[in-house]
């Protein structure tokens, strides 16, 4: 049972004084004046999901996170003989006009949505997006075959404009 | 998607809105000409962004923003805005039309809720949004803002018994 239900009734009771006479004229003028200005700004598309470029996407994802499996697994082979071989074979990757760059993978393991938030300046509110990653780089040494991976966490803050759909 | 700019009989929609947008807007800007402004600053912000007039969350959230944008514009009007929160007759204006000493009463015990209780009050109360609503155009959880619209009425029953 709600006890509040005659303070709510009293509440309603109150009506809110009227706004005045030129607000409603003073607006039609700005949403005028807006109208003008805006027919000549081109709007940027306003977000929406394609399903369609979603679906290629993540079975691109699919398809290079399982070729990147298989490249751990060479990698591991490997792995005690760069060890053994070049000791500072980090800096030396870098030096080194035989290694190639082979791969990026990015994998996102926390995405959280922490709500609603007003930046400075801007015309409405967006949404802030907090995302952890981890990001793994690969070389791969031409002659020898050998491969280095560097891997490490990220964290990306993104706001998002609510665009209201 | 209905649109703000495209909507045939916006005037209605705004003529059925806007006593209670300006009564929100009030919250921040004491003035009726100030809270005026915020409203006709928010809405044609609405407008510019192709926003659909259902979703109240979202135009509450953009009278918001206005209302402390045009605080932080004006560093003066903040601190004048903070002095008259402070002093005992926080509304200069009336906020509700024709008060009887009971309502009056009400309307004082209502000014002087705590302002994260009173917006939710407000939100609910004159201008009909659900908690769900509420929570959206505030950044809150929905527990929060059923929360506040309770503890704001129990303090309002504390001070106020009806006639």
């Amino acid at each position: 049972m709600n006890d509040f239900t005659e303070l709510e009734s009293e509440l309603k009771k109150l009506r809110p004084v009227r706004h005045s006479a030129e607000l409603m004229s003073r607006v039609e003028g700005a949403l005028a004046d807006a109208g003008e200005s805006t027919a000549k700004i081109i709007r940027p598309q306003h977000f929406r999901i394609n399903w369609l470029g979603l679906g290629l996407g993540l079975a691109a994802a699919a398809t290079f996170l399982i070729f990147a499996r298989v490249d751990f697994r060479l990698t591991d082979k490997t792995k005690q003989t760069i060890a053994s071989a070049t000791p500072s074979l980090q800096q030396k990757a870098a030096a080194l006009p035989n290694y190639q760059a082979t791969g990026l993978t990015q994998v996102v393991y926390s995405k959280r949505d922490e709500g609603l938030v007003f930046p400075p300046g801007a015309e409405g509110p967006s949404r802030r997006v907090r995302t952890a990653k981890r990001e793994t780089l690969r070389w791969r040494d031409r002659q020898s075959g050998a491969q280095l991976a560097v891997s490490y966490p990220t964290e990306e803050v993104s706001l998002i404009p609510v665009s209201g759909q | 998607m209905e649109n703000v700019a495209t909507h045939e009989d916006w005037k209605v929609c705004f003529s059925e809105l806007a006593p209670g947008l300006v009564l929100f807007a009030r919250q921040w800007v004491r003035s009726p000409a100030d809270a005026e402004d915020v409203v006709q600053d928010a809405f044609v912000r609405f407008w510019r962004r192709n926003l659909s007039i259902k979703n109240r969350a979202l135009l509450y959230a953009a009278v918001r923003s206005a209302a402390l944008d045009l605080i932080r514009r004006d560093n003066r009007r903040a601190r004048r805005e903070v002095e008259v929160f402070g002093e005992a007759e926080r509304s200069v204006q009336p906020q509700f039309e024709q008060l009887d000493d009971s309502q009056g009463q009400l309307v004082a015990a209502l000014d002087h809720l705590p302002r994260d209780q009173r917006e939710v009050l407000v939100m609910k109360i004159w201008n009909e949004l659900t908690f769900a609503e509420i929570a959206e155009a505030l950044g809150i959880s929905q527990n929060t803002a059923a929360s506040r619209y309770r503890y704001g009425l129990a303090a309002l029953k504390k001070t106020f018994q009806p006639q």
